[in-house]
């Protein structure tokens, strides 16, 4: 099943039943006070003065500090494990073999024991006693090598497994169509998710009751994992993350490193706080695919795209998935491709933000501006011409016609045009779509006799700011300023909420938040209906007060309405509600750069994008979001690069000296251009975490390209690869 | 042009020694010898530098203005020092090794990167850190900014921006957008915050005026 945004996958499991639909006095206001306003972060002041604890911060009483041994080595049998020096080492307090011998590691990093100790330093100290024997086995760096004909089996499900196939129209008669054909092989790299706080959990048993404290992206499926890996009853688990240091995709599962902690704690009955290093992180908690595809494709004489003929392949280390979409948007109407999931002996892949759309951007938006160059066409116009029917989920003409003029498209020169000096200027563009939606959220709303209220969802912060946003969801419904109300998540005691991924959390949660503080609004009007002479079907809640709709002086004050409720609150639980969030969005995006020709640098100017995510919630952390995620492509395609040793298979820049990301000094203008107005509202809520992340880095290769003349079919473009395809296109050419 | 055996080396080094003289100090002896042209206490000559550790030994830091006794084996980072031992957590391990800034504090004036300073060895100094920042509930005004600004995302890589900025604007009052940049580069940030903490500064440097 190729990685999709969107719904999650139930494996399985029947399809729910359709959900309650809103009713329509709840539907999302058409003029209202918070939602699409900027409304600052509600936990900005937690984090900026380091009161905010995150899973590497908590302490418990009597807390141990473990540590897991891992293998050097790419691929080996464990011969023997041998805990007997650490177990006598001053300080030790548990340890556990995790692969026994006989069984095999797969990568560098894979996990093979692990051990607790009283401090953080006796704990390295004495992991370092743990020995391990191997026996080495042959081992895949490259895909190159888990490839080659008379290659070793090294995978006992062997070394290539065949991937997606998909077919569609008459491929021989598209080709036949062709005016001009291009046929080359693009490809994108391997990164890894350089989440700044790791990987990891505090764990602490109370009998058979387990309390975590995990970096995660899902408390609630990280309760349900701890259950099944411990074989425990899952009421038994409780999990907290009131904040995490980034997830990216990487924190959907509590890992090896989870289950680990457990037992040592139990083993140890202490609390056990395992977190990973740099190292570690690199290593062993997951990365984006590589992607490739020699792709043969046909454009006829007046621009339409005619066909597209791809064999593609990835690889997602030891036996991973690594496939992606191909084509990405544009309109093949004969096409045809088949992938390979290829396995080398490096770390799994884990979902990386906007999972396989990066990739099969990247490896369409180069071909397309080779197949425009060849009918003399514009990018921009040729893309738009090439571009599926329009839908509220498909706008890219509209996006790419607005984002030209703002961008000063018409100032782009072509590509190979000469420029004086060694730094050369171009522009490029690329578009996006992704998923988005989500559903399945529950919560709780209190409203106190006080008038304090509180809305409680087991649903989690990952930076994306769904604390602040949950708290716009009831604070807009109760008629309340966001300081009114109180939003408690992050813990498994909280109505289930999915996990944060694939852009799924506001869609998800703020329906049932929505649902729930409207019910819990109800009840309350039943209390002061009566109480004021009113009918309470008649009464609505705006700044602070309660009143008859088109009478606002009939009626009280927010307090003096929950006075009424004399020693019985109103506590209400609702759950996620159809017609207040929707599916899919669209963007475009521009950069504009320098490239110095002579050192190889390439210097992005400028970026503009044109998004849309339905409803906006928050305008101040959606544009947050984009730009953060602009970042991260511009990251993919100039600087980071996990590099295996072609050898060992051992990563060469497992740090953050040598695996580089970007600085201050890196980061161009950014200009969001984040579509509001009737249509989108009416989409209802959609997420906006991934797109933003898609297309940047196929941008900044197309304007390279414009900028060089020079066509760089790969990721990164890193000064010496500028400076190899520069020398290249002397020779004989690239374009 | 290499110097004549007889002519002092370069003496913008404040180092005074012709390769003659220092080849005639020196012999094959100790560098001890050889820096015996350089004035050396008597003392530390004899006794050498004193041995401290392995195991736990008391080490005073001053944190914030406050003195916190501690009992820690010499090479615990001073990261790690309040972070694992004084429950100052706000000051967060993210490399390790001096490449991201996380762990930014102000010691004695100067930006450190924590992770890769000892902590016995800045017994005596001024530590200052995100946890002593705010006067209660009252924000530094370069806290204030990144919460005006939304310069922050998951925050993990907050304090020690938050740091970086403070002691940037204690050194360069009113910087242009090329300095704060500049100021701010021995930072990263994953989650892609870097225009709005820009934005925060310049703000800040308003507030701060």
């Amino acid at each position: 099943m190729p990685p999709q945004g969107g719904a999650q996958g139930r494996g399985g499991v029947p399809a729910p039943p359709p959900a309650a639909r809103i009713p329509d006095k709840y539907k999302w206001p058409s003029n209202p006070t918070l939602l699409s306003t900027r409304v600052k972060r509600l936990d900005a002041p937690d984090k900026v003065t380091g009161r905010a604890k995150y899973t590497f911060d908590i302490k418990r009483p009597g807390m141990l500090y473990g540590r897991i041994i891992r293998s050097p080595l790419a691929h080996a049998r464990i011969v023997s494990v041998d805990l007997s020096e650490a177990e006598r080492a001053p300080g030790f307090k548990a340890g556990l073999v995790w692969k026994q011998p006989g069984t095999e590691v797969l990568f560098q990093g894979d996990e093979v024991a692990a051990i607790a100790a009283d401090t953080e330093e006796r704990a390295n100290d004495i992991a370092r006693l743990v020995r391990v024997r191997y026996e080495a086995l042959p081992h895949f760096a490259t895909v190159e090598q888990a490839m080659a004909p008379d290659a070793p089996k090294v995978f006992p499900m062997g070394n290539t497994r065949p991937g997606s196939a998909e077919e569609a129209g008459d491929l021989a008669a598209g080709f036949k169509e062709a005016a001009h054909i291009v046929e080359q092989t693009y490809s994108t790299h391997v990164i890894t998710h350089v989440c700044l706080e790791a990987h990891g959990t505090v764990c602490e048993w109370d009998g058979d009751k387990l309390t975590a404290w995990v970096s995660t992206q899902g408390v609630h499926a990280s309760a349900q994992q701890f259950a099944e890996g411990l074989k425990i009853p899952q009421t038994n688990v409780r999990v907290i993350t009131q904040y995490m240091g980034g997830g990216f995709g990487s924190k959907t599962n509590i890992g090896a490193e989870g289950l680990i902690c457990a037992r040592l704690a139990k083993q140890a009955n202490a609390p056990v706080k395992l977190m990973l290093d740099r190292k570690e992180e690199h290593l062993a908690v997951g990365n984006r695919p590589s992607a490739a595809a020699h792709i043969r494709a046909g454009v006829s004489a007046d621009g339409r795209l005619t066909a597209f003929d791809a064999t593609s392949w990835g690889t997602g280390g030891a036996g991973a998935t690594s496939n992606f979409p191909l084509p990405y948007i544009y309109n093949f109407p004969n096409r045809r491709r088949v992938h390979t999931d290829v396995y080398i002996n490096s770390g799994l892949q884990r979902p990386m933000r906007a999972p396989g759309h990066p990739q099969g951007c990247f490896l369409t938006e180069i071909l397309m501006d080779e197949l425009a160059d060849r009918v003399r066409m514009d990018p921009v116009a040729f893309r738009i011409k090439n571009l599926p029917e329009k839908a509220p989920n498909a706008m890219w003409a509209d996006y790419f016609a607005i984002g030209a003029k703002a961008f000063g498209w018409d100032r782009r020169h072509s590509t190979g045009v000469a420029q004086p000096g060694p730094i050369k200027t171009g522009m490029g563009c690329a578009a996006h779509r992704w998923g988005g939606g989500g559903r399945g959220s529950r919560a709780h709303v209190d409203i106190m006799p006080d008038g304090s209220v509180v809305v409680k969802c087991g649903t989690q912060d990952i930076g994306t700011g769904t604390r602040t946003i949950v708290t716009i969801g009831a604070a807009e419904t109760l008629g309340l300023p966001v300081s009114a109300v109180k939003a408690e998540i992050g813990d498994t005691i909280y109505p289930f909420s999915g996990a944060s991924g694939g852009s799924t959390t506001a869609a998800g949660v703020m329906p049932a938040v929505r649902a729930t503080a409207a019910k819990a609004l109800e009840a309350l009007f039943a209390k002061v209906g009566p109480a004021i002479g009113a009918d309470p079907s008649t009464l609505v809640a705006a700044n602070g007060r309660i009143f008859v709709q088109g009478a606002p002086s009939k009626g009280l004050s927010w307090k003096d309405a929950c006075k009424r409720l004399g020693t019985e609150p109103i506590s209400v639980d609702g759950e996620w509600v159809d017609g207040l969030s929707g599916n899919g969005t669209s963007g475009v995006q521009f950069t504009e750069v320098d490239v110095d020709i002579e050192t190889g640098i390439v210097r992005v100017k400028r970026v503009l994008t044109v998004q849309d995510c339905g409803l906006i919630v928050d305008r101040l952390t959606a544009e947050s979001q984009v730009y953060g995620g602009i970042i991260g492509s511009l990251n993919f395609a100039l600087f980071e690069d996990r590099i295996l040793d072609r050898n060992t298979a051992q990563m060469v820049n497992p740090n953050m000296e040598w695996y580089l990301i970007a600085g201050m000094s890196d980061i161009p203008k950014i200009d969001i251009i984040l579509v509001d107005g009737p249509e989108q509202r009416a989409r209802g809520v959609i997420g906006i975490g991934e797109p933003p992340t898609v297309s940047t880095s196929a941008a900044i290769a197309n304007a390279v390209r414009n900028a060089t003349g020079v066509t760089i079919r790969s990721l990164p473009l890193h000064p010496h690869r500028i400076l190899q395809a520069i020398e290249q296109e002397k020779a004989g050419g690239t374009l | 042009m290499a110097p004549t055996d007889d002519s002092p080396s370069s003496s913008d080094q404040g180092i005074n020694v012709s390769r003659r003289t220092f080849l005639k100090t020196a012999g094959v002896g100790s560098l001890a010898t050889a820096v015996s042209t350089v004035a050396v206490s008597e003392a530390a000559a004899q006794s050498g530098p004193a041995v401290v550790g392995p195991g736990e030994v008391p080490v005073t830091l001053t944190v914030n203005g406050r003195r916190i006794e501690l009992k820690i084996e010499p090479r615990v980072t001073l990261l790690n020092a309040l972070r694992n031992y004084a429950d100052l957590t706000g000051n967060k391990r993210v490399c390790d090794r001096g490449a991201c800034g996380a762990c930014t504090m102000i010691v004695d004036g100067r930006t450190v990167y924590s992770c890769s300073t000892l902590a016995i060895e800045v017994q005596g100094k001024a530590i200052r850190t995100v946890d002593g920042l705010a006067s209660g509930e009252a924000l530094h005004p370069v806290q204030q900014a990144f919460v005006d600004s939304d310069g922050l995302m998951c925050g993990f890589c907050t304090p020690g921006f938050v740091m970086a900025m403070v002691a940037l604007l204690e050194r360069t009052p009113n910087p242009t957008v090329e300095q704060a940049k500049k100021g701010l580069d021995g930072n990263i940030c994953r989650c892609g915050t870097f225009v709005r903490i820009l934005e925060a500064a310049m703000k800040a440097k308003v507030a701060r005026a």
